[in-house]
């Protein structure tokens, strides 16, 4: 039995957000939803919560059905995506109200909330104001009121979404260190995939409705269920190009539309895809799935000539958007090359990693 | 990615959406923490005015209601009210008193706030100007009505001695404020002296409360005071101003304090507002009958008025809800 | 423009201010200085502008006459207790209002609620003038004037609350629920601190309209009870009105007021809009 065990749950304002979500988070997993915004990341933690009622479904913790209870009566820790820290009370006292609320003795409260403000590195705000202390501050506060209060389940939202990067770097390592939060069920929402991908001992990936994939991070990038799963992950975006399956000589091989480039395919992909011959694909390539060939094509082909459009060099690695035909491809280059525009390129396309789609479905046609 | 973000199709269990469970507070609750006032005004404000209504087409007097004998009459109190030379009187009286009241108040205030604003220097002069002009706000209705009398007074009121000082008026002569004449002048000058001070208050702090970022980006494209008046203070206003001038109209429409202590209607019904007549009757003549008429007439106007205002500023609350 | 048109019109629109500064004031000066006058010196066929005795003695005069302690008293009991009940049940209503009713009904009862402030009195004064005899308390009573006053501070008070409450994020009371504060805690724990200088200046507002109010106190009591808007044009020896004593008394009841919108003077200016100026 699942710690936190989500079945059914169905939520709709005006419009359908959470359509029949199914979802198990096990004792110590530390559980990412991923999604664009706007989809019900924040609605399902909300009905975990207990600040929204689902029209339909149950939500269990510990095996105890939680669907009828109001907040004050789950024993479920939420951060909120403002942060919502009370504004007239110190971060001391924000901190400490979950454990004012079940009336603990005074020592105790001082003792544990000093030592999630240690773990946490924030003893010497702690006789501030929230208005007085700065984002990285306010979110570690906000994160202090979760921890300090051994719950059931963590529910947190964007929690490190809106502060600069540095800071949420430093956050995010700190997840992976809190003990706290690996001894129950976590669930994290993000719209950020890096953090889902950093974070997640499983993710998944929200869509209109519900959760379209659930895996283990490897899973869920490299093995993308759906179109909209293998957009929403990974940055530059993954490259979608359409194409035709055609066979030739008893070899199955994909002829890229718009530039009519021949791609051959692995045994394995030919296999999979040889009963879809003559229909349309969409073919996706992750940006680091493409590499420059400089020197001699490999042995069976698969290199193609692209016109440079844009460089842009990023410290560690570089972005270069090529032109292909009528089509656009990104491509991560190492950092020790320059490009100018119009420049002519080699492209050698790793097919092992070559992901095959449904144009009409968007499904994933080979996993 | 467009077509995928909508939502699916409609699921069946949407339609028979299950009454939410799981609540905050019971469902009564808010309705009983809501429901102990609305009783409270159906006792004091709606009981009283189906009662006016009811004695409205009875002969009541003061007799009557405590013998329990009046008689239905019908329209008459109506009638008789609506052909009272007394009535036709008082709503001239009370079209001049809104008019050049309300009006001028807003006019006045609307001008004076922008004025503090934009053309006193120092913020800190600025809100001590502000909480002087607003000090007659502070003083009852009814005692800035003693208090002018007393200014107003013909043979050795301050005001004239102030203008004969001012070299305004010659030595001898007096004008006899509180007079047939200017009776009801003098009202409204007390009436603008005291409230002007709300609209002022109220515009100037919408204008306190107006990004800077937008009249910035107009000196930058150099626009001239004038037109940043024209184009951007006044538009960007204008929701505010119509309120402050309707609480105003209808604070004017409705009090007679000022009436009670300065003139009392006269000399010779010369200030005489309906709401005044309406008291009289009922209160000092015990025509309760008509005064329920009267206050008929006057609710009935108001209710329009009431309820066009009123949604004017749902209106406006939701604009600003979603600004 | 040219520059000096411009100067001129900046000239003429601040002397406008003055002057209108001068209007406001003079009277208040006036009021002043005829206070610290002799009855005698106010009675003169020319009124002098600066006093030539000041009797500071006249404020004094306010304190040591029983029925001017006795009105201020009555105006303190009737505008506090009105106050304290308007603010209970409006906070109450407003809260239900701003966080549970928030559908068309709700909607509609809250504009239904304040559109009782701004229905002329009249057709309440004249029919309660004659209901309240039939209650022990009778017409001329402190009960017929702290309820009465009902009618335009009641809903004042739920109207602004409900504003304020708007005001409060939502999210803070959620959290509190989900720290496991139970709804009256998280209520008062969390989400009156936060509207309370709202609710100080919702109080204050209706303190003063109840101080300050002079119609139905004037109608319906008089003996039993006077507050002082109708004790003071009272003053008078025979047929001569007490000016002096009619100033000094008007300026001390002045006070409260002015004193509490200078502190509060943001919020009391959202409140006097309805909520639509921020502040």
């Amino acid at each position: 039995m699942a710690l936190l065990e989500i079945r059914g749950l169905c939520k709709a304002f005006d419009h359908v957000v959470l359509d029949r979500l199914d979802l198990d988070v096990e004792a110590g997993e530390f559980f990412v939803v991923v999604g664009p915004s706007g989809i019900g990341k924040t609605t399902l933690l909300r009905c975990v919560a207990g600040l929204e009622t689902p029209q339909a479904g149950t939500v269990r913790v510990r095996g105890t059905d939680v669907t009828g209870l109001p907040p004050y009566r789950r024993n479920v820790a939420l951060t909120f995506e403002s942060y919502a820290l009370y504004p007239h009370l110190t971060v001391f006292e924000n901190i400490a109200s979950p454990l004012r609320a079940r009336r603990r003795p005074a020592e105790e409260i001082r003792r544990k909330v000093r030592e999630v403000a240690k773990l946490l590195r924030i003893e010497h705000i702690l006789d501030h104001r929230p208005g007085e202390i700065s984002g990285g501050q306010k979110q570690r506060t906000a994160l202090g009121r979760t921890l300090v209060r051994d719950p059931d389940v963590f529910l947190l939202d964007e929690p490190i979404s809106h502060l600069d990067a540095k800071i949420r770097h430093e956050l995010r390592e700190q997840f992976h260190h809190l003990e706290e939060l690996r001894r129950t069920a976590t669930l994290y929402v993000t719209h950020d995939y890096a953090e889902a991908l950093s974070l997640g001992d499983r993710i998944g990936v929200m869509g209109p409705g519900g959760l379209v994939q659930i895996g283990t991070p490897e899973e869920v990038f490299e093995r993308p269920r759906s179109l909209f799963v293998a957009r929403h992950l990974g940055q530059p975006t993954i490259n979608l190009l359409p194409a035709a399956l055609r066979r030739e000589d008893g070899r199955v091989s994909l002829e890229l539309e718009g530039c009519g480039a021949r791609l051959p395919l692995t045994a394995e992909q030919a296999a999979a895809l040889s009963a879809r011959t003559g229909d349309r694909v969409v073919l996706g390539v992750r940006p680091h799935h493409i590499a420059l060939a400089d020197g001699a094509a490999p042995a069976d082909g698969g290199l193609l000539e692209a016109r440079v459009e844009l460089y842009e060099p990023l410290g560690a690695k570089g972005v270069l958007l090529a032109e292909l035909g009528s089509t656009r491809l990104h491509v991560l280059t190492p950092i020790d090359v320059h490009f100018r525009p119009g420049e002519r390129v080699r492209l050698a396309f790793d097919r092992s990693a070559f992901l095959f789609f449904c144009p009409e479905r968007g499904v994933n046609l080979v996993d | 990615m467009k077509q995928e973000t909508t939502t699916p199709a409609v699921p069946e269990w949407f339609e028979a959406r299950r009454k939410p469970r799981a609540r905050i507070v019971a469902r009564w609750v808010p309705w009983v923490m809501v429901g102990i006032p609305v009783l409270v005004l159906l006792a004091i404000v709606v009981y009283p005015t189906v009662w006016m209504a009811y004695h409205a087409f009875h002969d009541t007097n003061m007799m009557g209601l405590f013998t329990g004998r009046y008689a239905y009459v019908g329209w008459q109190n109506f009638a008789n009210v609506l052909s009272d030379p007394r009535f036709h009187n008082s709503v001239v009286n009370l079209v001049w008193y809104l008019t050049f009241g309300a009006t001028l108040e807003v006019l006045l205030g609307t001008a004076l706030a922008l004025i503090l604003y934009e053309l006193v220097p120092r913020p800190g002069l600025r809100v001590v100007l502000l909480v002087a002009m607003v000090l007659p706000m502070m003083l009852p209705p009814s005692i800035v009505g003693v208090l002018w009398k007393f200014l107003l007074q013909a043979n050795n009121g301050a005001v004239n001695h102030l203008l004969i000082n001012l070299g305004l008026m010659a030595p001898t002569e007096r004008i006899d404020w509180l007079g047939v004449d200017l009776s009801l002048t003098s009202l409204i000058i007390a009436d603008v002296w005291q409230w002007t001070a709300l609209p002022l208050l109220i515009v100037y702090s919408g204008r306190v409360s107006l990004p800077p970022a937008v009249f910035e980006a107009a000196r930058v494209d150099g626009a001239s005071r004038f037109t940043v008046l024209r184009r951007l203070t006044l538009p960007m206003l204008k929701e505010i101003i119509a309120i402050a001038f309707i609480l105003r109209f209808m604070d004017a429409y409705k009090f007679v304090d000022k009436v009670y202590v300065m003139t009392s209607g006269g000399p010779a019904q010369s200030s005489e507002l309906p709401v005044f007549i309406a008291f009289q009757k009922g209160i000092r003549e015990f025509q309760i009958g008509e005064a329920a008429a009267y206050a008929w007439l006057i609710f009935v106007v108001a209710a329009v008025i009431i309820t066009l205002f009123l949604q004017y500023l749902k209106r406006v609350l939701k604009a600003q809800a979603f600004a | 423009m040219s520059e000096t048109s411009a100067r001129l019109i900046r000239i003429l629109l601040l002397a406008f201010l003055g002057v209108w500064l001068f209007f406001t004031l003079f009277p208040f000066y006036f009021q002043l200085i005829t206070s610290l006058k002799p009855v005698a010196e106010i009675n003169r066929m020319v009124p002098t502008f600066w006093p030539e005795v000041l009797v500071p003695g006249n404020y004094a005069g306010i304190f040591a006459d029983p029925g001017s302690l006795k009105a201020l008293q009555d105006s303190l009991v009737v505008a506090l207790a009105n106050t304290a009940l308007s603010l209970f049940l409006g906070t109450l209503a407003g809260y239900a209002l701003a966080r549970y009713l928030k559908g068309p009904v709700g909607e509609n009862l809250s504009f239904w609620i304040l559109s009782n402030r701004m229905f002329p009195p009249v057709a309440v004064l004249i029919p309660m003038f004659f209901l309240f005899d039939n209650t022990p308390w009778g017409t001329d009573s402190y009960f017929s004037l702290i309820v009465l006053y009902l009618v335009f501070n009641l809903p004042l008070a739920t109207w602004l609350m409900m504003v304020f409450f708007r005001d409060a994020p939502v999210e803070l009371e959620e959290a509190a629920y989900v720290d496991g504060w139970k709804p009256f805690q998280a209520f008062s724990r969390i989400t009156l601190p936060l509207v309370l200088p709202g609710m100080i200046s919702v109080a204050m507002l209706c303190f003063i309209f109840a101080w300050n109010e002079y119609l139905f106190a004037n109608l319906l009591t008089g003996t039993n009870v006077k507050t002082f808007p109708v004790h003071i044009p009272t003053f008078t020896q025979g047929s001569q009105t007490l000016w002096n004593l009619v100033m000094a008394f008007s300026l001390v009841a002045m006070l409260p007021p002015v004193v509490m919108f200078i502190l509060l003077r943001r919020y009391m200016v959202r409140g006097l809009s309805l909520g639509v100026v921020k502040g």
